[in-house]
């Protein structure tokens, strides 16, 4: 059997975790190949629309990052995702989707190491937890099916 | 309620308004809801304690709007439901007579929609006893099981979408699960898609939710939707202080302070 | 249909010696869509870029991805290269396959798999992607200066010598704001009017500048390179056109008996008044509320001795309303009211004074003519104590940041002292003397060296009299905290500069942010010191945090540079990154709801409301509507918009979400 490779889909945001995250490719430090990122102008603009689609699409982890607090390039962008992610967690615990599997940070343009640890210990985690089999039970679904 | 056929025939003849929402007897014990253009009907008004339903839900309804201008029967829940629509810049105050039924059955005349926010503030949002219990309960789950556990509960949901027609806060012209640019939810009523739209549903209203039930009891299969929004109601107290329409707050989610306190983004 | 071109960097062998880029150019390829597709050693060299313009011609290419380093080092140079070709330059996009991937793992078969997810993704994304255009903007070349103090009146003039019209809007009756009352000033002390006055007279005769004193800003609206100002001119109650400033009504004045404010309380003017001799206008003003007439309904004094029968008791205030395309926020500081410190006793004994108004017992102009003489008897003080950080650094009592003037300007009133009043002794109680500034450091060992001031480390606890002495008890935290007690004829507290009261108020009138002192916010803390978070609205001086007046001239010519930078073309060019609302045709005109959730979460006031109405002119619909000058492209309102009414261009939910379905399927 080979090992679980965890999919994991990372929102992060242009100005510090993208950056960040360059930094950490010229500083050539290594992490896991799991973690793959698109980028948003801001952590503002991540919909939690979209994590909930990540995971209907069979992510098994989720990482968002952005500018840590007082460092928004727009000032406050990070503030209202902050509270939208209070709420969305709250949600999602309630319902028992596994909240482990979404990791939130703050990584700044000058974090290159930082995104790398946020990487690899996501990576890890979710290594622990498993495929998300119960959550891919339910997507899968009809529609997989139905494009084959 | 004779007071409030009384008002309500002296607001139409006056014609200080065109319609006035109230309630009526409906089937059976039940009651409904009633839109009075003409004086004669007024007698047809009723209030008690079967009035439940949620007449805010017409205030934004655009047939109700081609009546005129309304008055409408406010029982608390529709109070606050007003106030919400208020602060989310649905209704104005020269477009509506506010007819206040307080808890003990008393009509109230109201002045403002300030003067709405301060009755109110002498009648918070309160989470009945047993459904905090039931949320712990929940709570309680190992994880997969409340996934379980839910992923059953929303399984008789086939999406038609009384749930979304009741609540006075879904008055959007276009739902974003009619959106197919791009496909949000799965469309059909399978257990993602139900997921989904629950989830969709709940964040919505996070914040905004004023814990009518209208949503509840508009559902035909009694699915405990509820739960979400009373939870999110409870995380809102918990995390950003106590909740209730204000007309000088933002609303929750589309305001912040740097320092709120979390403890889980590293 | 989309016709993709992927273009695979090696970069030398940055990128080819971990990811296979010839199998994930090859791989792209195959995908549905992409037209073109090649691997190549430097795409961002000359011949890369011909590869990608002719590939462009050649096949028609709709969308090229570029994949290679990160978009934050090449994005502009493929944008142009793609537009040089003729493709709409937001049709290109890159994957980072450098810095987040070849860099970061190594060499195996599922680093080449991540290069190929992430070329997928962004494939999906561009064939989403839509031609976007540079928003323009016209620019109305007028500046409106808020306060006239030296920040406000550098800028001012910095604006009108390039050539474009200044309106200088100040709140008193004359220019000139707290340089005006300063005796001397540090590290050269060369008088402070001298250098001043010279600068206030130009502003007055400048013909690009138009002056309006004892004028209070009412509303702003609009937006950078169109905004619609409102001032409120107060009544002076004269006519400034006949007026001119002989000074007959302010010696008839009968009412003569008013604190100065010029004069910090010091000494007296009459109601109406010209706040001081070199005033730029030098026109009086009826103070409405000292005068007799206007308290009273008797005098006219002043109406009577007018040579010109200028004075008009009926006036009223006038509202004026301007354009103007930049704004620059220059309304300074003010002291901290030492009387919030009960120990030491200001308000109670009429020799503790603050700096401020030391200055105008220094100065030349003063109450004293220049002479240091103390308020309660005029005697000169033979023992004079300064007490640096009345109410600076104290979290507890006063306020929790430097002043950053006061260790400069107590170092200078000691020295000042000891040149006049070659006999007397002072002392100085500090925490720190933080003297950081060209030639600083050496005034303050001048005044410690070569005027003999005395300098004690520690806090002042108590003053009190007794004996006709100002008792001043402290210690000296050099000397194991040993209590000193020192017999001072007269006290000068350093009282913390603070934010002018109704700065916040100014704020919110103009929507730009404050931080909890209530001094203006920079839109950034280092790259952005004199912008604010709303375009066109810039910052000097004081007004966003303490400073002296070379860092506030500097900053001033900053502000102004940032204006003229603005004014230098006819049209604004912005980019095309922003968020809009959706329009559909009627009956449905748009899906927005009028909730205005977005518009309470855009950081930059960007969206305001647009009333649709229909053909009677009945509004039917209120909806949001964007200002695409003021929009930065966050997209925070995007993601709060419940009906999805409201969208990001460049990336938009379409986007974003092919973004994350094409991510998440690579089997
Ligand atoms: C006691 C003392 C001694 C000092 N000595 C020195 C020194 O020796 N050397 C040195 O470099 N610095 C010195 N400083 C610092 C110096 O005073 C400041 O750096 C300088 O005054 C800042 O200029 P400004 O134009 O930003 O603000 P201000 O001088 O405060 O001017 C602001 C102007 O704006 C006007 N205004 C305010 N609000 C409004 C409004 N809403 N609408 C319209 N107009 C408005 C005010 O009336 C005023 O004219 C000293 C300061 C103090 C307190
Ligand atoms: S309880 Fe249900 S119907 Fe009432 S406001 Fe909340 S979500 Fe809407
Ligand atoms: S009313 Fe009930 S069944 Fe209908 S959509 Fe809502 S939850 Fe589902
Ligand atoms: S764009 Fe969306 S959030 Fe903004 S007012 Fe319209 S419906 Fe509300
Ligand atoms: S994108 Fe950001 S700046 Fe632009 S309107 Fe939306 S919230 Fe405001």
């Amino acid at each position: 059997m080979t090992e679980f490779e965890p999919k994991i889909i990372a929102f992060v945001c242009n100005w510090c975790t993208y950056a960040g995250a360059d930094l950490t490719g010229t500083s050539r430090i290594k992490y896991a190949q799991n973690v793959k990122i698109v980028r948003f102008p801001c952590t503002g603009r991540i919909d939690f629309m979209l994590l909930l689609k990540s995971f209907g699409e069979g992510a098994d982890g989720i990482i968002v990052s952005g500018c840590h607090p007082n460092d928004c390039h727009y000032t406050s962008g990070n503030f209202h995702a902050r509270r939208r992610w209070i709420m969305f967690r709250g949600l999602l615990d309630m319902l028992g989707i596994d909240v482990r599997r979404i990791q939130y940070s703050w990584v700044s343009a000058a974090e290159g190491a930082k995104w790398a640890d946020i990487v690899n210990s996501t990576v890890n985690t979710i290594r622990e937890l498993g495929p998300y089999t119960e959550y891919e039970k339910v997507a899968g679904y009809l529609e997989k099916e139905a494009k084959q | 309620m004779n007071e409030l056929i009384k008002k309500a025939v002296a607001l139409l003849e006056s014609d200080s308004v065109q319609v006035i929402i109230g309630y009526a007897e409906g089937t059976g014990t039940r009651t409904r809801a009633i839109f009075i253009t003409r004086t004669a009907d007024c007698e047809n008004l009723i209030f008690d304690s079967r009035c439940v339903q949620n007449l805010a839900v017409y205030l934004t309804k655009s047939e109700i709007k081609k009546l005129g201008k309304p008055a409408i029967v406010a029982p608390i829940p529709v109070l606050r439901s007003i106030l919400q629509l208020a602060v989310e810049n649905q209704i104005t105050e020269n477009d509506l007579v506010v007819l206040g039924i307080t808890p003990q059955s008393e009509l109230v005349d109201f002045e403002s929609f300030a003067a709405i926010e301060a009755f109110l503030s002498t009648h918070q949002i309160v989470i009945e006893e047993k459904y905090q219990e039931t949320i712990r309960e929940i709570k309680a789950m190992p994880v997969t099981e409340r996934f379980a556990y839910w992923v059953k509960e929303l399984e008789p949901c086939f999406k038609c979408y009384a749930c979304r027609a009741a609540c006075p806060l879904c008055y959007c012209t276009r739902c974003t699960v009619d959106n197919n640019q791009p496909q949000w939810i799965s469309v059909a009523s399978h257990p993602l898609g139900n997921l989904e739209w629950h989830i969709m549903r709940a964040m919505h209203l996070a914040g905004r939710c004023t814990d009518c039930e209208a949503c509840y009891n508009a559902c035909p299969m009694s699915i405990p939707i509820h739960l979400l929004t009373k939870n999110m109601l409870q995380d809102v107290t918990e995390n950003f202080g106590t909740y209730g329409p204000s007309l000088d707050k933002l609303n929750t989610l589309s305001s912040f302070k740097p320092d709120d306190k979390e403890s889980f983004i590293r | 249909m989309s016709k993709i071109g992927v273009f695979i960097c090696h970069c030398g062998e940055n990128i080819n010696a971990t990811v296979d880029c010839a199998r994930v150019a090859k791989t792209a390829g195959e995908l549905e869509g992409v037209e073109y597709s090649i691997d190549y050693k430097y795409m961002c060299s000359d011949p890369g870029q011909t590869l990608i313009k002719q590939a462009i011609k050649e096949k028609g290419l709709t969308g090229v991805v570029v994949g290679s380093c990160s978009p934050r080092m090449h994005e502009p140079t493929f944008r142009k290269a793609c537009q040089e070709a003729g493709l709409n330059p937001f049709m290109c996009e890159m994957a980072n396959l450098r810095e987040h991937c070849s860099w970061v793992h190594d060499k195996n078969e599922a680093t080449t798999q991540k290069a190929i997810d992430l070329v997928r993704t962004l494939v999906e994304k561009v064939k989403l992607n839509k031609p976007l255009y540079s928003i323009k903007v016209p620019v109305t070349k007028t500046a409106l200066v808020i306060g006239g103090g030296i920040a406000g009146i550098q800028a001012s003039l910095d604006i009108a010598n390039a050539g474009h019209q200044v309106i200088l809007v100040e709140k008193d009756p004359s220019i000139g704001g707290h340089m005006s009352q300063l005796s001397e000033t540090f590290p050269t002390l060369d008088c402070s009017q001298c250098i001043l006055t010279p600068r206030m007279v130009e502003v007055a005769q400048h013909p690009n500048i138009k002056l309006l004193t004892y004028a209070e800003l009412e509303k702003l609206e609009g937006s950078i390179g169109n905004f619609k100002a409102t001032i409120r001119k107060k009544a002076k109650s004269i006519d400034e056109n006949l007026c001119n400033g002989c000074g007959t009504c302010t010696t008839k004045c009968p009412t003569k008996k008013i604190p100065s404010e010029f004069n910090t309380g010091l000494g007296t003017r009459t109601a109406i008044y010209v706040p001081f001799p070199q005033a730029v206008p030098n026109k009086p003003v009826i103070d409405k509320e000292n005068c007799s007439y206007y308290q009273k309904g008797k005098c006219k004094v002043c109406e009577k001795v007018c040579p010109t029968g200028a004075i008009r008791f009926d006036q009223e205030d006038e509202l004026v309303e301007i354009e103007v395309g930049a704004v620059v926020i220059a309304t300074g500081f003010n002291i901290m009211q030492p009387s919030e410190f009960p120990e030491y006793g200001y308000g109670k004994y009429k020799d503790v004074i603050t700096g401020l108004q030391f200055e105008r017992l220094a100065s030349a102009s003063g109450p004293t003519l220049g002479e240091i003489r103390r308020p309660s008897d005029g005697k000169i003080p033979e023992k004079i104590v300064f007490v640096a950080c009345a109410g600076s650094r104290d979290p507890a009592k006063g306020i929790p940041y430097c002043s950053k003037i006061c260790c400069m300007y107590t170092a200078k009133h000691a020295m000042l002292y000891q040149h006049k009043v070659h006999h007397g002794k002072s002392y100085i109680f500090y925490m720190d003397i933080r003297a950081a500034g060209k030639n600083y450091e050496e005034f303050v060992r001048r005044a410690i060296v070569d005027d003999e001031v005395n300098y004690i480390r520690g806090r002042v606890s108590k003053i009190y009299e007794e004996n006709g002495k100002l008792i001043v008890r402290g210690v000296d935290t050099l000397l194991n905290a040993k209590p000193v007690e020192i017999e001072a004829d007269m006290v000068v507290l350093a009282s913390a500069a603070i934010a002018n009261p109704g700065a916040e108020e100014l704020a919110q009138k103009m929507h730009v942010s404050y931080d909890s002192y209530h001094f203006f916010s920079e839109a950034h803390p280092k790259l952005k010191p004199v912008e604010t978070n709303t375009a066109g609205i810039f910052l000097a001086g004081a007004c966003q945090a303490p400073k002296d007046i070379p860092e506030t001239v500097s900053q001033a010519s900053g502000a102004a540079s940032k204006a003229i930078i603005l004014f230098s073309k006819d049209e604004l060019s912005r980019d095309p990154l922003i968020a809009v609302v959706n329009r559909s045709p009627a009956p449905v005109f748009s899906t927005c709801v009028g909730c205005f959730m977005c518009a309470s979460a855009c950081p930059y006031q960007a969206i305001g409301e647009e009333l649709i109405t229909n053909r009677q002119g009945k509004v039917i619909k209120k909806v949001a509507k964007v200002n695409p000058g003021l929009c930065q492209g966050c997209g925070t309102c995007v993601a709060f918009c419940r009906s999805k009414s409201i969208d990001i261009q460049g990336y938009s939910n379409e986007q974003m979400c092919a973004e994350v379905v094409a991510l998440l399927n690579n089997d």
